[in-house]
């Protein structure tokens, strides 16, 4: 545990607090800069996850040729796709990385969030012993919690972040799911893309909304930059094969 | 075929473990959440009088115990609260309120803050026969404080004049209360909004009551009426750039009080100055807060840091004259016993100080004692005995002429 402070938390902790001192004291703002930073840093796996989807989406007639012509073969159309994604140089698991990476600065962020904000008389105490002794971080508490119409400390009693987190999810899910005609596979990715900006749509609901901020700002980083990477909606606009 | 086969059903298996992790995650965020246990707390302090010590304990209650005969005189159980039930339950629980002021007793009377927003007026007398609370007829009442903000714990310590009591809530608001009746003295609309949230005490002189804010600030109000006494808005007498960490301690017009910059300030309340009359550590900060206040004996300043260091300072020049190093933060307040100046480090470690002697430059403490417990209750001090609540919710008896803990008891088993 003392490692996962030392190495995550702590760091988390103090670059909110200096970055909410260097912007003028907005903890909200705070957020969205860290978020900006985190994108940056993952920016080398997210860059190898559009690639792949862009390439993905270029062997799209070639995998619904594949689906068509082995489409009651199952064994042999996962065969012939794999040596298709092995050709082309594609990790079909590449997809998965950026977001697990994130998970340790999702925990990381909300720690940091309620210590910073310090809700309670022993959080503001403990946050003594997690702060840095740089002057930057010291001279910004007590951290106001306030953003918008948000307590960044709460859940957002309006649900308007629930709905711009899920949505937001949501497109950023459909412009990377390929289409597919098999229809275990299309359960599968209708689970992926339906039940993914479900939940974490619940979870805003449930977790402080200074978290929430971080989910919504990040997936419009995500939507933007794959929007730019693969030029285009992906396959939000694409039809699916049945059609 | 193999590989294939493999690679498809690592494909399956990462979405799959990516859900579990995603369901798994918020389970472990909500399960280490304020939300996700609710338990009471707190770290009220001892308060000794007429040989029965006072305090409240983690599990919302307050204590009387005899200090000579270590027995349980009476025990009040405050009202408990509605609580989130943790975890993904929407359902609510009831839980013991915490307490984090130390009582304060006045006469036969206790008065305690409590973190669910409520002040209480507890007969000695009628607490010892568990009569009904509250006794009107004999001095017993209870306030609650007005819900206009999203908290009215009350964290700070009360603090007890002559005929009021003085109460900071986390509603950022003061409030004054008839020490007779809990009526409250001032007009609503008087009551300035100082703060998003008051958890430091105020300190009072003359008819002026001063308090200081986490956003920095020093106010000068009216006690009599609650208004501001700069030009009857609610404006500071001082500003300082980081917040005040500690409640205020004022002594011949100074205020020391300690700030999140790691400076320990004294401000002269009567010069108006936006400068302070010196900031201590003079050359760099300490390193950590000054979270605890200061004390102060024959203008000496004596002030524990939360970087584990005590300091003696020249309370007219902010001159540093002597420190000891305590090895662990300094969370509550020194106190002054005759010629003794006493310090408990959060690891539990009583320093006991003699005055009269010469401690220049490194002070070396003339006891030192361990009671085993983390300390970051406010504790009192009489006639060479110490009286400590831990964190560990004991209340420890130390002997400093002895150099040792004389007798503990348990405030954990309810009796």
């Amino acid at each position: 545990m003392a490692v996962w402070y030392l190495i995550i938390a702590n760091p988390v902790l103090n670059v909110l607090v200096a970055l909410t001192h260097i912007l003028g004291g907005s903890f909200g703002w705070a957020i969205i800069a860290l978020t900006v930073i985190v994108r940056l840093l993952s920016w080398p796996l997210t860059k190898r996850q559009l690639n792949s989807t862009k390439a993905m989406q270029e062997m799209q007639p070639k995998i619904q040729e594949l689906q068509k012509k082995y489409g009651k073969n199952q064994q042999k159309l996962q065969q012939e796709m794999m040596k298709l994604y092995k050709e082309a140089g594609i990790n079909p698991l590449g997809c998965i990385w950026p977001m697990l990476v994130q998970l340790p600065i999702w925990i990381a962020l909300y720690q940091a969030i309620m210590s910073a904000l310090a809700t309670t008389p022993e959080s503001l105490l403990g946050l003594a012993q997690r702060l840095y002794s740089w002057d930057i971080v010291n001279q910004a508490i007590p951290l106001s919690s306030k953003f918008l119409w948000l307590d960044l400390g709460q859940p957002d009693p309006y649900f308007i972040l629930a709905i711009i987190v899920g949505g937001t999810m949501w497109v950023q899910q459909k412009m990377t799911t390929a289409p597919t005609v098999d229809p275990r596979q299309q359960s599968t990715s209708r689970m992926m893309t339906v039940l993914m900006p479900l939940m974490f749509g619940f979870l805003t609901l449930m977790f402080p909304s200074g978290l929430a901020l971080y989910w919504a700002v990040s997936n419009i980083i995500g939507i933007v930059t794959q929007y730019f990477v693969t030029g285009g909606w992906g396959y939000l606009k694409l039809r699916s094969p049945s059609q | 075929m193999a590989t294939t086969l493999f690679t498809s059903y690592k494909m399956k298996k990462a979405k799959i473990l990516l859900l579990i992790v995603i369901v798994v995650l918020p389970l472990t965020l909500v399960s280490c959440s304020p939300w996700g246990s609710q338990s009471a707390g707190g770290w009220a302090g001892t308060a000794i009088h007429d040989g029965i010590i006072y305090a409240g304990t983690k599990d919302g209650r307050v204590v009387a115990i005899n200090s000579s005969t270590e027995n349980l005189e009476w025990a009040y159980s405050i009202a408990p609260v509605t609580a989130p039930s943790g975890g993904l339950s929407c359902g609510q629980t009831s839980v013991p309120t915490a307490i984090f002021s130390t009582p304060v007793v006045d006469r036969d009377i206790v008065y305690i803050g409590t973190y669910s927003g409520q002040v209480l007026a507890l007969n000695m007398l009628a607490r010892s026969q568990n009569l009904t609370f509250p006794q009107r007829g004999d001095g017993e009442w209870e306030w609650n404080c007005p819900d206009n903000a999203k908290s009215k714990a009350i964290v700070a310590d009360l603090l007890v004049s002559a005929d009021s009591i003085y109460v900071c809530s986390s509603n950022g608001r003061v409030y004054s209360l008839d020490k007779g009746s809990g009526d409250e003295n001032w007009r609503q609309e008087n009551i300035p909004l100082l703060s998003e949230k008051l958890w430091t005490s105020p300190v009072i002189q003359g008819n002026t009551l001063y308090v200081s804010t986490y956003d920095g600030h020093v106010y000068a109000l009216s006690v009599e009426t609650g208004v501001s006494i700069v030009n009857g808005i609610p404006d500071w007498i001082f500003e300082s750039e980081a917040g005040f960490a500690s409640s205020p301690m004022i002594y011949e017009d100074t205020i020391f009080v300690g700030s999140f910059d790691r400076y320990l300030y004294a401000v002269n309340v009567t010069i108006g100055s936006d400068e302070p009359m010196w900031k201590f550590p003079r050359e760099k900060p300490a390193d950590n807060w000054f979270w605890a206040s200061p004390v102060i004996n024959e203008g000496i300043v004596y002030a524990g840091c939360l970087d584990g260091t005590v300091y003696a300072i020249e309370a007219k020049t902010g001159e540093k004259l002597w420190e000891f190093d305590a090895g662990d933060p300094i969370v509550t307040s020194p106190v002054l016993m005759d010629n003794l100046l006493i310090v408990i480090n959060e690891s539990g470690t009583v320093y006991v100080f003699d005055l009269d002697a010469e401690l220049g430059g490194e002070a070396a403490p003339l006891k030192t004692i361990s009671i085993g417990a983390d300390v970051r209750s406010s504790f009192c001090a009489q006639e060479s005995l110490v009286y400590i609540r831990g964190e560990d919710n004991w209340i420890y008896a130390v002997d400093i002429d002895a150099g040792g803990v004389i007798w503990k008891i348990d405030l954990n088993i309810e009796e």
